[in-house]
């Protein structure tokens, strides 16, 4: 799976997160919005956890060298 | 000025959180008669911070002083009650939530009944224990003197026989004369007094010494130790004793004795040296031993039913009284109007609870049967409001840790909002294995199960902070959980979870493997860190290159973000001063050195170049305009760095110079219109200066003292931008020390043990491996990275935005009042 199509899946799972924090627990504008807040910073972090990850391997400079002990 | 900051959300509604409550000063004027009533229901609804109106006066002036005293001594009743109740092991029933009505003054006359009576039965209780342990020393006394005199008689007329069977038998010249005489003396004898008691074992060398001196030896002292410890009649304690014995001569020596005995705190009991009496005497004491006894259980018993019935209401009482004790103590803050016929109250209190506020006054006035309501207004202040922020079981364990740095100044962007996600993250970086975070989850787990039944008990000191941390703990887990699965650690063993393995030997020998390595056959593994680097010879250079940039992406990110937040602040207080010369410039300066290397790090990735970035960054500064050669990673990077450096450089006077210049200019603005004619004061409100100058006539203007503090601002912004990024590195430190670990307590422990085929090495090797994992990874990393997060929280993300000198909102409320056990 390509950079982009992961990174839509994460899009696509913080944008079902919203919605279902958004329905189940309705407690006014106030309360959604910090909600929304904190499921957007999630993702993000998430997602940038992963991207940092992805993009380290992407054209690694060294490869693995396996241990004689192996 | 402090009312038109409500409407600064802009295009959506406020958010949750992110802003304090707003307040406002509030004033009551409540007629004395209804006074009481308002403020326990007041206390019912928590909603209120009174302030202290009677400041200037001592505790003693104030109106209510009698009534707290009065208060304080059932408190001290109370205490009694409850100290007698441990010792004689009772305990207080839990708090029946249906309780009828006391009134305050019978309880008070109960609380003095009950005292008296318990008073009276302890005392009585005492006299007769003291009685009962004199007793029990008498007889010891009797039998360990008994014994002297008896062996004593026994050699003596065994002596006695013996010298007889002397004279009779040789009765010749050679016997000495003096030994006749001593015979004769024998009837004309003084007798010899004695006195017997008891004297601690610890003093009876002392009292040995003592006596001998006082007599100039002219004494006999007789000892034996009492096997088993002895109740003290005077102090109550178990000691060790030792039985005496004095024998003396004459009355001085009498008088000197018992006065010694007295100074020793020796117990003297009387003695005869008739065998019959002491038998007598023995039998008398067991009997009346026997009935103390009987009494002395009697009395007891008393008292524990007495104890019994205060320990059903005990709680109840306990919580009216300090009620009471909290609803005088806010009485006497509020000042007495001039008819005396009205309290004055005044108080913070969330604008959106006024209606509540209202009702409770109306409500009071009406039970207390007063003729007049109470008058509640709002009053406009300069002084700030506290900080109030409602949260809920999940979210204060959050704001707790932002409070422990420090309250938010009122209704500033709150840090505790992104904290809520970001805390848990920047653990789970240093602390990422899954298998770790699943025991971690377990752990707090239990604890949010069980938290009804925990929240109403005592807990220890460091489950008790468990339990008050369960939801950060659990967002920890989820998290560590999370970067687990990216490190692709779980207790340090890799698991090929997510699709094939991007590696494989370059052909099917696999000789290659051990010196040039594997060859990439496939696009990059897709979720985390390739499982095939786990072992390799090539895995800490780079686990080391990944973790390090990770940390620097991750730290750039959370500072901007920081910096944004202040930007929301700006607009939120209309000070436009503080978005175009502090965030404008700070946004600009940590992009363009920072933000840079962020992208140079994305793009070297991106397109596997060799460049090096150390050489890239110095050389930025050293020789901007030399070309960049082999390291230059796209095309006019040349240009662009001169540019952010040129940006940079500008950023700095920008931060520094244009603030205080304005502030001055704005000043003295004021100033002249003010000297020419009294303008209209407060309309300058949205130039965006400080609340505090707006309102102030004769506010004092130091220019030189805004301009340094812009100066230490400025400087601490710029070396903090260097420093601050530096920190963050401790992300791929503590995150390289834990992996490190795990692997150790894996390889070295768990392997080796597996290694000797032997089943006791192996289960010794796996007690070992959890303990070590237990005691090392999950208690002290978990410290310490949580520590760690703390840090990067407080510094490096929140000195970006957060002013923290607020104070907090502390309501007069019954609930908080529970909680503050003594």
């Amino acid at each position: 799976m390509g950079f982009f199509v992961t990174s839509l899946i994460f899009l696509l799972v913080g944008v079902i997160a919203a919605i279902f924090v958004r329905l189940c627990c309705n407690r006014g504008p106030s309360t959604n919005l910090l909600h929304l807040t904190l499921v957007i910073t999630a993702i993000i972090c998430c997602w940038m956890m992963w991207a940092i990850v992805y993009l380290a391997q992407l054209k690694p400079l060294i490869v693995p060298i396996l241990n004689e002990g192996d | 000025m402090s009312t038109d900051h409500r409407s600064g959300g802009g295009c959506c509604p406020p958010m949750d959180l992110m802003r304090s409550e707003p307040m406002q000063l509030v004033q009551a004027i409540i007629p004395i008669e209804s006074s009481h009533q308002t403020v326990s229901y007041l206390g019912d609804l928590g909603l209120i911070q009174f302030k202290d109106l009677n400041a200037d006066k001592s505790p003693f002036q104030r109106t209510y002083a009698n009534q707290i005293k009065r208060c304080g001594e059932m408190a001290r009743k109370l205490r009694f009650f409850r100290d007698q109740m441990t010792k004689a092991s009772v305990f207080p029933s839990a708090l029946t939530v249906a309780h009828p009505n006391v009134n305050f003054d019978d309880l008070e006359a109960k609380l003095c009944e009950l005292e008296t009576e318990l008073l009276e039965v302890n005392s009585n209780n005492g006299k007769l224990q003291r009685t009962y342990s004199e007793l029990l020393e008498y007889v010891l006394v009797l039998q360990k003197a008994g014994e002297f005199f008896y062996t004593a008689q026994d050699s003596a007329t065994a002596q006695h026989r013996q010298n007889e069977e002397n004279i009779y038998s040789d009765g010749s010249i050679e016997k000495p004369l003096l030994d006749q005489e001593m015979f004769i003396d024998h009837s004309k004898q003084v007798k010899l007094g004695f006195v017997s008691g008891l004297v601690p074992k610890g003093k009876s060398m002392a009292f040995e010494r003592i006596l001998f001196r006082a007599t100039r030896g002219n004494m006999f002292l007789k000892q034996a130790a009492v096997e088993d410890l002895v109740t003290d009649p005077v102090s109550g304690e178990e000691v060790a004793m030792i039985v005496f014995v004095v024998f003396y001569s004459g009355e001085r020596a009498k008088t000197k004795i018992l006065k010694i005995c007295d100074a020793f705190g020796a117990n003297r009991y009387p003695f005869t040296e008739d065998v019959g009496r002491q038998k007598q005497m023995i039998d008398e004491v067991s009997g009346k031993i026997k009935e103390l006894k009987v009494t002395i259980d009697a009395g007891l018993q008393h008292r524990d039913n007495l104890l019994k019935t205060i320990s059903c209401q005990f709680e109840q009482w306990n919580l009216l009284v300090r009620k009471e004790k909290s609803v005088y103590h806010t009485l006497n803050m509020l000042s007495l109007d001039v008819s005396k016929k009205c309290l004055v109250a005044e108080g913070w209190s969330p604008i959106s609870a006024s209606t509540q506020v209202q009702n409770v006054l109306q409500k009071a006035a009406k039970d207390s049967n007063s003729q007049v309501g109470s008058i509640f207004q709002v009053l406009n202040t300069n002084a700030p409001p506290p900080t109030y922020f409602q949260t809920n079981k999940f979210t204060s364990a959050f704001q707790e840790i932002v409070d422990a740095y420090g309250v938010a100044r009122y209704q500033e962007a709150n840090p505790g909002v992104f904290t809520i996600v970001t805390f848990p993250f920047l653990f789970a970086v240093m602390f990422g294995d899954w298998g770790h975070g699943i025991c971690l989850l377990l752990t707090t787990l239990y604890f949010i199960i069980r938290e009804k039944k925990l929240s109403t008990q005592k807990l220890g000191d460091i489950t008790e902070m468990i339990f008050g941390g369960r939801y950060v703990i659990l967002m920890m887990a989820i998290s560590s959980i999370y970067t687990g699965f990216i490190y692709n650690e779980f207790f340090s063993v890799p698991f090929e979870l997510f699709g094939k393995s991007a590696y494989a030997c370059s052909d099917s020998s696999c000789s290659d493997a051990y010196t040039e390595g594997l060859v990439k056959v496939r696009p990059a593994y897709s979720f985390g860190v390739d499982p095939e680097w786990h072992g390799s010879r090539s895995e800490l250079p780079f686990l080391n290159s990944l973790k390090m940039k990770m940390s620097i992406l991750l730290g750039v990110a959370q500072m901007n973000l920081g910096i944004i937040l202040s930007y929301f602040n700006g607009s939120f207080f209309r000070n436009n001063l503080n978005i175009w010369y502090q965030f404008v410039p700070q946004l600009i300066f940590l992009n363009s050195l920072f933000g840079y290397l962020s992208l140079l790090i994305i793009v070297k990735w991106c397109t596997g170049s060799k460049a090096d970035l150390y050489h890239v960054m110095i050389y930025m500064f050293l020789s901007p305009t030399d070309d960049l050669g082999e390291n230059q990673l796209f095309d006019g990077q040349k240009n662009l760095q001169m540019v952010l450096l040129l940006l940079a450089l500008v950023s700095v006077p920008w931060m520094l110079l244009p603030k205080p210049l304005i502030l001055k200019k704005q000043h003295e603005e004021r100033h002249q219109s003010q000297a020419y004619a009294m303008l209209q004061s407060s309309d300058d409100g949205a130039l965006g200066i400080e609340p505090n100058h707006a309102s102030n006539d004769h506010e004092e203007f130091e220019f030189s003292e805004i301009f340094v503090h812009q100066l230490i601002h400025t400087i601490e912004f710029v070396l903090g931008a260097v420093s601050n990024t530096a920190s963050y590195l401790r992300l791929w430190a503590l995150s390289l020390a834990h992996s490190e670990l795990s692997t150790v307590f894996y390889e070295k422990v768990l392997i080796l043990a597996w290694g000797y085929n032997n089943i006791i090495i192996l289960a010794i090797g796996i007690v070992v491996f959890i303990c070590a994992t237990i005691g090392v990874l999950l208690v002290m990393e978990t410290l310490s990275a949580f520590l760690h997060a703390l840090r990067l929280h407080w510094v490096e993300f929140q000195n970006k935005f957060y002013e923290g000198d607020g104070y907090k909102f502390v309501p007069f409320s019954f609930a908080l009042l529970t909680e503050e056990e003594e």
